[in-house]
């Protein structure tokens, strides 16, 4: 028997369809695919911009905050202490900023074809996992230029990076939706990106954060995020009740920017 | 009757607002009308002024019933509702009220080379737009060669379409379309490209896919084009069916419409 499509007006909520999503799969490898390849294609150093930006990052902040300002990073090289937390930082900058753009960037598909919106900021996310893994990848070299052995701790980071993922997917695509509503937030998106890196422990440690005020650190979605993957990954103390908070927002970020994406998704096409 | 039917429309509806959006369209306005709408509505509550958004209907009322196999025409003004019509078919975008039951695959061709990227190449461009349009992988690899040969590219195959002529172009983007073996073809003005002799190509594919079965609606600006290709045609304006029915009386309608539209007003009446 044929299967009946059947098209009516919006209800006010609907779940997002997770079964059609799985459906569009290969759509959503495409689109991610198509985005690599076109990033890269004319550029010189092709794939070696995933590293660089963090890279460059990482030196300048080893400059001015390590050797300048001396910022404490416990018994570690001051390099190696930011990297690990600047990896997943700009993992999670970068999927906030490129769901928006890759919103506006589809803006044509979206007006002229049906496919779940959801795979835009999917495939968004998919394509910043792939910079997050080259970044990892030097990670791997500095800590062995270093001499930092990972212990099994280390294991741990595929959890964290799991529930940072989910956090960004829900915020980027939430933040993606106000800026196609309201225009302002095209601009706002970058300029709170700039601002949340210095209210993170990234380039300084946790404690300094928890010591001029507790709670910034736990209604940071991110601040607990940021330090226990540094610290599994260089084997210091983490915070667990932290990771509470940050699994806490997760669930709340993920469902609330997703149902909220999802219902203003369906009026792209009339105001893109 | 209507079991055997296609495609179902029922009392659709699509409703544009007009006022809304540029009024919301910054975060602050935004705010500033949230903060001042107990004022607004207590000031239209007395003076009894009815301030709601000025507001358009694309599409009203529209009952259609579509056997499978039927090839019909689409036809109106412009701003008669044809394009939203399809885009409401094709789930674009959802209608204001109403109801439609689609019985079979639809494959959307609401502008030819929808998702080419320019950067990309010939072959990935036919992958990434397959896959977009909705074609299963194993479809998409059996009819790879067949859309190669249709579209008479194959030396060409690894270039950037931006470097493309736009006949190239169009023909890539028409052989991927017609080889979606989607039940239901939904096309919006797309056969006015190409030479005669790729156009005769497409007529010819058109018409197979029609007589094998698939359920084609056409919109199109060209009466040549309708006369060919449809047997029963609708006329739409300023959103509502005007007419449906055989091809040349639709047609004749059509004309007698843009002779008036085009006559100065004062007639009227």
């Amino acid at each position: 028997m044929r299967s009946a499509i059947v098209i009516r007006p919006p209800h006010r909520w609907t779940v997002p369809d997770l079964r059609e999503l799985w459906q569009y799969r290969e759509l959503g490898f495409f689109l991610m695919w198509r985005d690599l390849k076109v990033r890269y294609r004319h550029t010189v150093l092709g794939a070696l911009w995933a590293i660089i930006q963090p890279l460059v990052q990482m030196l300048i902040f080893t400059l001015v905050l390590g050797r300048v300002i001396r910022t404490p990073s416990p018994q570690i090289p001051y390099a190696v202490f930011v990297y690990t937390a600047l990896v997943p930082w700009t993992f999670w900058a970068n999927t906030l900023n490129a769901c928006n753009y890759a919103v506006m960037n589809n803006a044509g598909l979206i007006r002229k074809v049906y496919f779940p919106r959801l795979l835009i900021p999917l495939s968004a996310l998919a394509t910043g996992l792939i910079d997050l893994m080259c970044a990892g990848l030097v990670l791997a070299g500095l800590l062995w230029y270093f001499k930092i052995a990972l212990t099994l701790r280390a294991l741990l980071v595929v959890p964290l990076i799991l529930i940072l993922m989910l956090t960004a997917l829900g915020l980027g695509a939430g933040l993606a939706a106000l800026a196609v509503r309201f225009r302002d937030f095209r601009f706002i998106i970058p300029f709170i990106v700039q601002i949340w890196l210095f209210i993170t422990p990234v380039i300084y440690p946790a404690q300094l954060l928890k010591s001029a005020w507790r709670p910034a650190y736990y209604l940071n979605p991110v601040a607990p995020l940021m330090d226990n993957i540094r610290a599994v990954l260089l084997n210091l103390p983490g915070d667990w009740r932290g990771l509470y908070a940050a699994v806490g927002w997760m669930v709340l970020i993920l469902l609330s920017g997703i149902f909220y994406y999802n219902n203003q998704a369906r009026r792209f096409a009339d105001r893109l | 009757m209507a079991d055997d039917s296609i495609i179902i429309i029922k009392n659709l509806g699509k409703q544009y607002e007009l006022d809304r959006q540029p009024q919301y369209d910054s975060f602050r306005s935004a705010l500033a009308g949230a903060l001042t709408a107990p004022w607004r509505r207590l000031r239209n509550k007395l003076t009894l002024s009815s301030a709601k958004p000025r507001s358009l209907w694309a599409l009203q009322a529209i009952n259609l019933t579509i056997r499978p196999g039927e090839t019909i025409g689409l036809i109106g003004p412009n701003g008669a509702g044809k394009s939203t019509l399809l885009k409401i078919l094709c789930r674009v975008t959802t209608p204001t009220t109403g109801e439609i039951v689609l019985h079979g695959r639809v494959a959307a061709l609401l502008e030819l080379g929808i998702g080419f990227h320019p950067d990309l190449t010939g072959r990935e461009n036919i992958f990434l737009n397959a896959a977009l349009l909705g074609m299963p992988r194993t479809l998409r690899q059996a009819r790879y060669d067949s859309i190669v040969n249709f579209s008479g590219i194959a030396d060409f195959l690894d270039i950037p379409v931006k470097k493309y002529s736009t006949g190239m172009y169009v023909r890539l983007a028409f052989a991927i379309a017609t080889h979606l073996d989607a039940e239901i073809l939904l096309m919006d003005e797309i056969l006015a490209v190409g030479d005669t002799a790729y156009q005769q190509q497409c007529w010819q594919r058109l018409t197979a896919s029609a007589q094998a079965g698939c359920t084609i609606l056409l919109v199109s600006h060209n009466p040549e084009v309708i006369r060919r290709l449809c047997t029963r045609t609708i006329v739409l304006t300023q959103g509502r069916v005007l007419f449906d029915g055989p091809t040349p009386d639709a047609l004749d309608l059509y004309h007698k419409i843009l002779r008036d539209s085009q006559q100065p007003t004062g007639t009227q009446n």
